[in-house]
């Protein structure tokens, strides 16, 4: 596929490592040269493949879950105890198939079966499930069109080895990272959690000091569970959104990702996996007794038992669409929707009865639903943060796996291909960009509060697009009259004999973003 | 199993006993029961909930005291400990160390959440080192239930105080979520939980919630069940299977305790789903009954004591007024075990030695552990210095160095609260082995039925309660005050002038820059990275000398206690003796006289054995938690 690379970027960032490339590809095949020849060919390659995306984070976080709600399907299987066990790597591709490769680098074919759980995978009768390296599915999907998703098991794990599996993918010793963009997911902001995030940056930091802290801008934080937060009441995802604003203003995580957002993972994966028995079902629900009901919903276990009470039995047993909510059909409800779910769901259905009017059929429900579990705020960020800047994830991915190449494999004929990546490293208004706003979030830079808001949000700190940029309502007619006026106020900034240096630099590369928007606006 | 009120039949006894002691010119044994009264009085358990931040520790007491007293949130964490303890009127104090003393400030309970949590007050700002509420909750009759602030938040290193608080804790609850299993960081609290508290209980929260409890309940046992043996921090080692599940709903139960239009049989049918009604049986059964019943016997055992010492002096009277020709035979007799027992309170007595020789050998071990801990600290604190910017990375480096440090203290006062306890133990047990010959043998061969003393001849010298946790634990609390953790806190203050130490003032114009000035930027981030390790050290070494200074102090206090004890025991056994010879020796030579003394002394005796009899049965109501006296015998 030919993508897009509006920055220039990825071409650059190849023409790099053909050039490093050809300089390993001559001389003797030692350790260290095999090395980086395979490191280099991964680079290579990588450039032209959809971006990598791990879903990372502590145990039960929900990383499968919304895995699948991101790509539309059950493909990943998810269960009440620790499941994720493998690295799984899910790309699209034009059938279905599932490798396992193994620690040494062969590869197999394994058989698979897809029930309603998601995919169940044979190993395909390795004895050591520790020789497995990584699981790679192809599933042809659109969902999958944008990016790769990986997988990964629980950090914090009580099985340590499923722990180390996900840092030495994100965070491998010998090799860049595994990933260029990852969604982290967490329950709170956990101590531990803000130490992992750390590591995720640090590693982009990789030895090439001027790119400073880039890792976060491939980092965006989701607050998963929101349903839970807060006790499970109608208005949970809300307060988790409202705790997420904290976290995206809180020091500690600000300088680690690009934005937190909150999901309600289970909700989101069955409402966009929505089946019509599904919609019948809770709209029998919605026309029983409310107070009933209520109380029917205290407890997942109230709501799973033998016999529910004689008004609610009595008004599902005359439902119209003759709906029987036997005890599995309940069980199977509670594991799709979980209590929030269920909640949510029969109160929109309940006032969509009685107005006749928005939530009236399975269609619109699962819509609806989608937009209470905040999935869509989230595609949004991950939309604009990591996949709308491809180019820039992928080329910092090539150009780190040089720069390891060149630190740890030196050769002295390296001088042209070390100047080229130096040169583009320091040199790509990008990379500049993520550098500076790095170092505003970190309060490295000292300026006016709201000065260094704006020179975040000009640098592209709330989302790469000319309008975010400049704080305008998308597809605003006043772009560029906006950016005209940031323009002249910023060069004024940057010339300013009482601007400090680091001041100076921060206003004259927003100068140059500014420059950039009125071009891509002018084109 | 108890009814009785704090002030029954163990305070009647233990006032009778003192009655004797007054009336039998013993004032020793009577200051030594007036100790024993007055710790009975105060007999409330501590309990201490804790686990990872927002598990729902806060609900879970307020489930457990049937109401919202405490405040909660579904975003802003605990972050002072809060003890709820019972009293007719609600009441909220503050407390927070200052230079020479505690600053105690009274504030209203609806202000509570503006001084506990992360809304009034983040980080703990005002240094408080924990709230102390009293609220009319009959369920906390008996109980000190302390919440405190979840390990592992982003604002607080309070990890750190939790396993401060863990000693002397009479239970520990650790709190997870419903929704998963347990995680590495959650287990390892359980373990250490289980090394230094004799109950421990996991308790599953938002069961509501999860419809997948019971597995995750299951998985959790499973884990537990593996934990035992695993011995990676030097804390653990005990098997957690003993540690139970406790699967529970707050939002059910205070839903069932709050809701006054529910029928009052679906409050009970959701009180009884909810789990916390189990929670509230061990608690008040297990925790609180059998603290009390440890106490009951405790008291008993201090009378049963007071009584043998009583009686071992009429006996010698009643055996030399029956048979004068033997008098001076069993005055000789119990002369020499009356030097034996001076023997025992002698320097060179073996007790002795193992008290001093212990202390010293652990304090040196205690430092060194420590050290080596913070050793480990700074090399990997260096490595990653080494690696990184420090004018970059100080920020995040900070707090992780204060975890770090933080966490390598608290596992050394755990440990070292470990090894105390046992060398605690170790001193009874050579003091009551060695005083085992003192007892005089004439009393008991003298005894028409054979039964004397035989009763429980080593209750007489043994510590004023052996059970698990008994000795050091009583030691402990008494070391503590009133609330533990207070010796701790002071410690962590200290350790938390750390965020004053950053060492760099350092332009932003070094850190930016283009990549012309490398050398210039190389010497400047090599001059920060000396600079940073050179803080590093300094802070640590601070820590060490104010730790160290603290377990020495403690020890100190240990040994103290113990060897005043120990000697008082020695003390009074010897003046026991003395008034039995004396006893023997005094003799009237007139017949008639002699006749009517014996049937007093016969009177005294009976009045004396009634007295000791009442203490044993209310001994063995309380259940008998000793087999430690019979293993002594045997030995």
């Amino acid at each position: 596929m030919t993508a897009p690379d509006p920055s220039g970027l990825v071409g650059a960032a190849r023409h790099v490592v053909d050039g490093a490339l050809r300089l390993y590809g001559t001389g003797p095949a030692d350790p260290a040269t095999s090395w980086a020849r395979s490191v280099l060919h991964d680079a290579r390659a990588r450039l032209d493949e959809p971006l990598r995306v791990a879903l990372a984070g502590t145990l039960k976080a929900g990383k499968s879950t919304l895995l699948n709600a991101l790509v539309g399907e059950r493909i990943a299987a998810t269960d009440a105890g620790e499941c994720t066990r493998l690295v799984t790597w899910y790309r699209d591709a034009p059938s279905a198939a599932v490798v396992r490769e193994d620690v040494d680098g062969r590869r197999a074919t394994v058989p698979f079966a897809r029930d309603g759980e998601g995919l169940r995978i044979d190993l395909g009768g390795i004895g050591d499930p520790g020789r497995v390296g990584r699981l790679l599915v192809d599933w042809p999907s659109r969902g999958l069109a944008q990016a790769t998703l990986v997988d990964t098991p629980g950090l914090d794990s009580i099985r340590e080895t499923n722990s180390r599996r996900t840092l030495s993918f994100v965070t491998p010793d010998d090799r860049p990272s595994g990933a260029d963009a990852v969604v982290y997911l967490m329950r709170h902001a956990h101590r531990n959690d803000v130490g992992f995030l750390e590591a995720f940056a640090d590693l982009a930091q990789g030895g090439a000091g001027g790119l400073g802290a880039v890792g976060a801008s491939g980092t965006v934080v989701v607050l998963s569970r929101a349903d839970e937060v807060g006790g499970g009441g109608l208005d949970a995802v809300t307060t988790a959104g409202q705790v997420a604003q904290s976290y995206r203003e809180d020091p500690a995580l600000r300088s680690l990702c690009q934005t937190v957002v909150a999901v309600d993972g289970l909700l989101a994966e069955t409402a966009r996996t929505l089946r019509q028995s599904e919609f019948t079902a809770l709209r029998a629900l919605a026309r029983a007794p409310r107070a009933e009901v209520d109380a029917l919903l205290l407890s997942a276990d109230r709501f799973t038992v033998a016999e529910p009470p004689a008004v609610v039995a009595e008004a599902l047993a005359s439902d119209p669409d003759g709906v029987r909510l036997d005890e599995p059909a309940r069980r199977a409800l509670m594991e799709r929707f979980g209590v929030f779910g269920i909640r949510s769901a029969t109160t929109v259905l309940r006032r969509g009865a009685r107005t006749g009017r928005g939530v009236v059929d399975s269609p619109s429900l699962a819509e609806e639903l989608v937009r209470r579990s905040g999935l869509e705020e989230l595609r949004e960020a991950l939309v604009s943060r990591v996949l709308g800047r491809r180019d820039v994830h992928q080329a910092r991915s090539a150009l780190l796996a040089v720069d390891l190449v060149l630190g740890r494999a030196p050769r002295p004929d390296a001088g042209p291909v070390a100047a080229e990546l130096e040169r583009l490293l320091s040199g790509a208004h990008a990379f500049t960009e993520q550098r500076l706003l790095a170092a505003l979030r970190q309060g490295q830079v000292t300026m006016p509060e709201g000065t260094a808001a704006e020179a975040e949000r000009l640098l592209g700190g709330d989302g790469p697009g000319a309008a975010e940029r400049l704080g305008l309502a998308p597809g605003s007619a006043e772009v560029r009259a906006a950016a005209l006026e940031a323009l002249d106020r910023w060069r004024v900034r940057a010339e300013s004999p009482l601007t400090s240096r680091a001041a100076a630099e921060v206003a004259r590369a927003v100068v140059r973003s500014c420059e950039g928007v009125l071009g891509g606006y002018g084109s | 199993m108890t009814d009785h009120p704090p002030g029954g039949e163990p305070s009647e006894l233990v006032e009778l006993a003192r009655r004797a002691a007054t009336a039998y010119d013993r004032p020793d044994l009577e200051k030594r029961l007036g100790v024993v009264s007055r710790a009975v009085a105060d007999d409330r358990a501590r309990v201490l909930v804790v686990g990872e931040f927002k598990a729902g520790k806060t609900e879970l007491v307020n489930a457990v005291i049937g109401g919202r007293a405490l405040p909660t949130d579904a975003h802003r964490a605990t972050t002072v400990p809060t003890m709820c303890a019972h009293g007719e009127q609600p009441a909220v104090v503050l407390v927070r160390g200052v230079e020479g003393g505690v600053e105690q400030q009274q504030i209203s309970p609806t202000d509570l959440a503006e001084h506990v949590t992360e809304r009034g007050n983040p980080d703990n700002r005002a240094g408080w080192s924990h709230a102390e509420a009293t609220l009319p909750r009959p369920v906390l009759e008996g109980l000190r239930l302390v919440d405190t602030p979840g390990a592992g938040g982003l604002a607080s290193p309070s990890a750190v105080s939790t396993m401060a608080e863990l000693p002397g804790a009479d239970a520990v609850l650790v709190v997870a979520d419903g929704g998963r299993e347990l995680t590495a960081p959650e287990l390892a609290l359980t373990r250490t939980a289980a090394a230094v508290s004799p109950t421990v209980a996991v308790v599953l929260t938002r069961i509501d919630l999860h419809p997948h409890w019971r597995r995750i309940a299951d998985i959790d046992r499973g884990h537990l069940d593996r934990a035992g043996g695993e011995r990676s921090d030097g804390t653990g080692g005990s098997s957690l299977r003993a540690v139970r599940i406790f699967p529970t709903s707050s939002a059910l139960a205070l839903h069932a305790a709050e809701d006054d239009d529910l029928p009052p049989d679906t409050a009970r049918e959701l009180a009884a789903e909810s789990g916390i009604e189990e929670v509230r049986r061990l608690l008040v059964r297990e925790v609180a009954e059998g603290r009390q019943a440890r106490r009951i016997r405790m008291v008993a055992d201090e009378v049963i004591v007071a009584c043998e010492q009583f009686a071992t002096a009429f006996r010698a009277e009643r055996d030399a007024l029956a048979d004068p020709q033997r008098a001076q035979r069993i005055a000789a007799e119990v002369e020499r075990s009356r030097a034996q027992a001076a023997s025992l309170r002698d320097r060179a007595a073996r007790w002795q030695q193992t008290l001093n020789d212990g202390v010293g050998d652990l304090v040196s071990d205690i430092e060194y552990d420590l050290r080596d801990r913070l050793r480990a600290v700074v090399a990997d604190a260096e490595v990653a210095l080494d690696d990184t910017d420090p004018a970059k990375t100080w920020e995040q480096f900070a707090p992780w160095l204060h975890q770090q440090v933080s966490a390598g203290v608290s596992t050394n006062v755990v440990w070292a609260e470990e090894r105390t306890r046992w060398l605690a133990e170790r001193v009874a047990t050579h003091f009551a082995e060695d005083g085992a010959g003192v007892l005089p043998p004439v009393t008991v061969a003298a005894s028409p039925d054979g039964t004397g003393l035989a009763a429980d001849p080593v209750s007489m010298l043994a510590a004023p309660d052996h059970e698990k946790f008994g000795v050091s634990q009583s030691l402990m609390i008494g070391m503590r005050g009133s609330y533990g953790g207070v010796l701790m806190i002071g410690m962590l203050t200290t350790i938390a002038g750390m965020a004053l130490l950053n060492p760099f003032s350092i332009g932003a114009g070094l850190l930016l820059g283009s990549k012309t000035l490398v050398d210039e930027r190389k010497r400047a981030l090599r001059r920060r990275q000396a600079e940073a390790k050179q803080a590093v050290r300094r802070h640590v070494d601070d820590v060490t000398f104010q730790a160290g200074k603290n377990s020495r102090d403690m020890l100190r206090e240990v040994q103290r206690t113990l060897r005043d004890h120990f000697t008082t025991t020695a003390e009074e056994l010897e003046r026991s003796l003395a008034a039995t010879a004396d006893a023997a020796r005094a003799v009237e030579a007139d017949d008639a006289k002699r006749t009517a003394r014996l049937a007093d002394v016969e009177a005294e005796l009976e009045r004396v054995e009634h007295l000791a009899d009442r203490a044993r049965r209310l001994r063995g109501r309380a259940g008998s938690g000793s087999s430690r006296s019979s293993r002594l015998v045997g030995a």
